[in-house]
């Protein structure tokens, strides 16, 4: 696929010079070519955490199956999950953000695109560093969530947990600089006239996302350094004895953990809220209210951390407060639910691929939220926590929330992307297959939950006559994966032998059609100026007029650079040599780092 | 700020279904009387074995007439792997951990706490039920966390009547 896309950007973005094609990637900072790094990245590990997945479902197909041994299993659970949240969710979302944001607010690149570019560095090779611990045999064993005192090295010997901690905390680090980029990108690069309430809402969404980066991320930061400390230098924050609290990590966690829920579904959101007015062929229905719950929905996802601590015995006002904040977040969410039915409601509705994603979205995220509310009630969370309701609950609000939103996305800024239509035939069988294959896997895990499995089990007993509703569940993995390898082959095909699209194929409302597909380097000849929310239907001739118009004479865009992936060596290294167990090592990665930052700054741009 | 018609309805409805949710709430509270494990102390985890009630694990009958569950959980078993109680009789779960985080879980009933390092964890319980129930740890504990599994057998008994008193061959299933 990237050669693909190789063929199709290399003329327009290196006119005169001969460069190598890695070369000119390796040093890319072009924020549609980041884009689709980010993209390409994300749905490589999308397949990694497919076939983690899949050897989970294997193994759970029967009671007391030997197939993989409780070590492995406990490194492949832990993998698949922090996997699908920070190098396939987030990632995919970042991607699309890179992509679609300046094109969307008529800019020619990201605030700081050097940055940019060091941002998907650090996460690729902090992908890379975790991942690297399945050749040691040493993978993750935590769970995702690497409860203290589990994490320790009295509990946790081995490299498997600095393998986590510390390939974490490089991804962080690059989220929280994508998140810093995107806040200054949509706050000062806007085109003249579109103001803040004429942004598109997967603009928004970006922007809300954003924010909730840039303060949950350090949180997380700071609780994974809590934790190599007590591994490296034996502190002991987390450690009973010594004065310290193992329920300060769980805290830190979730205050860390649930914003990181919305700062995965916001993007979904965002993309929905693009697709469903385009082949509705209406206006957004109460924009300015789905602007105020996405707001409301990062501002509370602030207060309901603890829900997923029921069990851990705060007391009784803890318990109410977080039911009752939990419950409260229920409200703007299904407000955007409403929404999105009633920009439907008498619209000319055209079901392409990407809006029956869209639409299969809605129901799969709404059967989501309802099993989120009865967790929210916490006397009830105390019969589903910790069993596979809660697994079937957090897969319908990621997987049928995010990915399907994100597939449909793909389906949806394919075109502009590449230039080139993808088949819509093969598309629409893609999702129906998908969309069975999901619920068969998951709807099963309700019942599975409400009738005693826990989660996190290697193996279970026949006696609790589980045994045909994991099976179902099982198979349910297979036909997801037949859906999933028809999309894999719907992308390669359609890259190189897809119709071409135009401009605007699907006739949608926002900026990025109103440039060629895909863009110029500098996206837009000239930039336009806007004077409505859907510029695109409202005044698309004087748009076009600028924007495909002649060049603008003096137009500066930044020249590739090495030093972002430069540095990007010095980030993760720096965390990589923790693992040396000698303390002045770390210092040399630290030392890299700043020489390359020193020659970043003197560049002349 | 202007809002639509269908928009007030749309957080009319809204408004609703939290109303209910809170119904559902204080009645699973008040009426089921489901409530949350609570915090009851601290202790040191490294001395579990000699501090009361942990010193000695098992069931015992308090003043009151209930009855008193006092569970050790620690990687990856239950001491006592057994616990057998009256039916009908409130037992009190008395519970912590020596190592790790665990979880109890009594399957089928509303009993599922966490254990921590260094706090008590207590809830309370009224198997009406006589049989057997099974006893797994709910969180993820390492290694061996599918086998830490125990049972609770809940005998036939008459409220104030000692566990000792209860028949041996109490396995109804």
């Amino acid at each position: 696929m990237a050669t693909a896309e190789v063929h199709v950007h290399t003329p327009i973005t290196q006119p005169t010079k001969k460069k190598s094609v890695i070369w000119d990637w390796m040093t890319t900072v072009d924020h549609k070519k980041i884009g689709i790094l980010y993209g390409v990245t994300a749905l490589f590990f999308f397949i990694v955490a497919g076939i983690e997945a899949t050897l989970i479902r294997i193994q759970l197909a029967k009671p007391e199956n030997a197939f993989l041994g409780p070590d492995v299993y406990n490194q492949i659970f832990t993998m698949h999950g922090t996997t699908m949240i920070f190098l396939v969710g987030m990632p995919m979302a970042v991607a699309m953000f890179n992509y679609i944001v300046p094109l969307q607010i008529g800019a020619r690149d990201v605030a700081f695109p050097r940055l940019n570019a060091l941002s998907y560095w650090i996460f690729l090779f902090g992908a890379i560093f975790m991942n690297f611990s399945f050749l040691l045999g040493a993978a993750p064993n935590g769970g995702w969530f690497g409860y203290a005192p589990l994490t320790s090295t009295q509990y946790g010997p081995g490299l498997n947990i600095d393998f986590w901690a510390l390939g974490l905390q490089a991804l962080g680090v690059a989220s929280i600089m994508g998140g810093v980029n995107f806040v200054t990108t949509i706050i000062q690069l806007r085109a003249p006239g579109m103001r803040l309430m004429r942004m598109p809402l997967f603009t928004w969404m970006t922007l809300f996302t954003s924010f909730l980066l840039i303060t949950a991320l350090p949180v997380f930061a700071v609780a994974l350094f809590l934790v190599t400390f007590d591994r490296f230098w034996a502190t002991n924050f987390f450690v009973m004895q010594s004065g310290g609290d193992p329920m300060v990590w769980q805290h830190l966690f979730w205050m860390f953990g649930h914003p990181e829920v919305y700062i995965l579904i916001l993007p979904a959101f965002g993309i929905v809220s693009e697709i469903i007015p385009t082949f509705s062929r209406k206006p957004l229905f109460g924009y300015a209210v789905m602007v105020y719950s996405g707001a409301l929905i990062a501002l509370i996802g602030w207060g309901v951390w603890a829900h997923h601590m029921f069990a851990s015995g705060m007391g009784p006002i803890a318990d109410a407060f977080f039911t009752i904040s939990t419950m409260i977040i229920a409200i703007p969410t299904g407000v955007k639910i409403f929404n999105w039915i009633a920009t439907m409601w008498g619209g000319r509705i055209q079901f392409s691929t990407a809006m029956l994603h869209a639409v299969g979205m809605l129901i799969t995220f709404t059967i989501g939220g309802v099993s989120g509310v009865m967790h929210a009630t916490s006397p009830h969370d105390l019969q589903q926590t910790d069993t596979y309701f809660v697994v079937a609950h957090f897969h319908y609000v990621l997987i049928g929330g995010l990915i399907l939103a994100i597939f449909g996305g793909l389906y949806f800024w394919f075109p502009k992307l590449t230039g080139r239509m993808m088949n819509e035939r093969l598309g629409k069988w893609q999702f129906w297959i998908y969309f069975i294959g999901f619920n068969v896997t998951f709807m099963p895990q309700h019942w599975i939950g409400l009738l005693g499995m826990p989660r996190r089990i290697f193996t279970y007993s026949a006696d609790l006559n589980l045994a045909s509703l994991n099976m179902l569940s099982t198979v349910g993995v297979f036909i997801q994966i037949a859906g999933v390898a028809m999309l894999a082959g719907n992308i390669i095909w359609s890259a190189r032998r897809g119709r071409v699209a135009s401009e605007n194929p699907w006739n949608a409302a926002t900026l990025e059609w109103a440039t060629t597909s895909p863009p110029a380097e500098h996206n837009f000849n000239q930039i336009p100026t806007v004077h409505s929310r859907e510029p695109m239907w409202v005044e698309a001739d004087q748009v076009r007029a600028s924007t495909l118009g002649p060049m603008e004479p003096h137009m500066h865009m930044p020249p590739n650079s090495y030093w972002p992936i430069f540095t990007a060596v010095g980030v993760v290294a720096t965390f990589i040599l923790f693992m040396t167990n000698i303390w002045w090592m770390p210092l040399v990665g630290l030392v890299w780092t700043v020489i390359g930052a020193i020659n970043w700054a003197y560049e002349p741009v | 700020m202007k809002i639509h018609s269908w928009e007030n309805a749309f957080l009319a409805a809204g408004a609703t279904v939290l109303l209910a949710c809170g119904a559902v709430l204080i009645y699973t509270t008040v009426v089921i009387g489901i409530h949350l494990p609570g915090d009851h102390g601290r202790i040191d985890p490294a001395q579990v074995t000699t501090t009361p009630p942990f010193d000695a694990p098992g069931v015992r009958q308090l003043a009151d007439g209930r009855y008193e569950a006092v569970v050790i959980g620690r990687a990856w078993s239950f001491e006592p792997a057994e616990i057998r109680v009256p039916a009908g009789v409130e037992v009190v779960f008395t519970a912590t951990t020596t190592d790790v985080i665990h979880g109890l879980n009594v399957e089928g009933t509303r009993l599922n706490m966490m254990l921590i390092p260094g706090q008590i964890s207590q809830n309370s319980y009224t198997f009406k039920e006589p049989g057997e129930y099974l006893l797994i740890c709910h969180e993820y504990c390492g290694l061996g966390h599918h086998m830490m599994a125990g049972r609770v057998i809940v005998e036939e008994g008459t409220a104030g009547v000692a566990a000792t008193s209860a028949r041996t061959d109490g396995e109804v299933r």
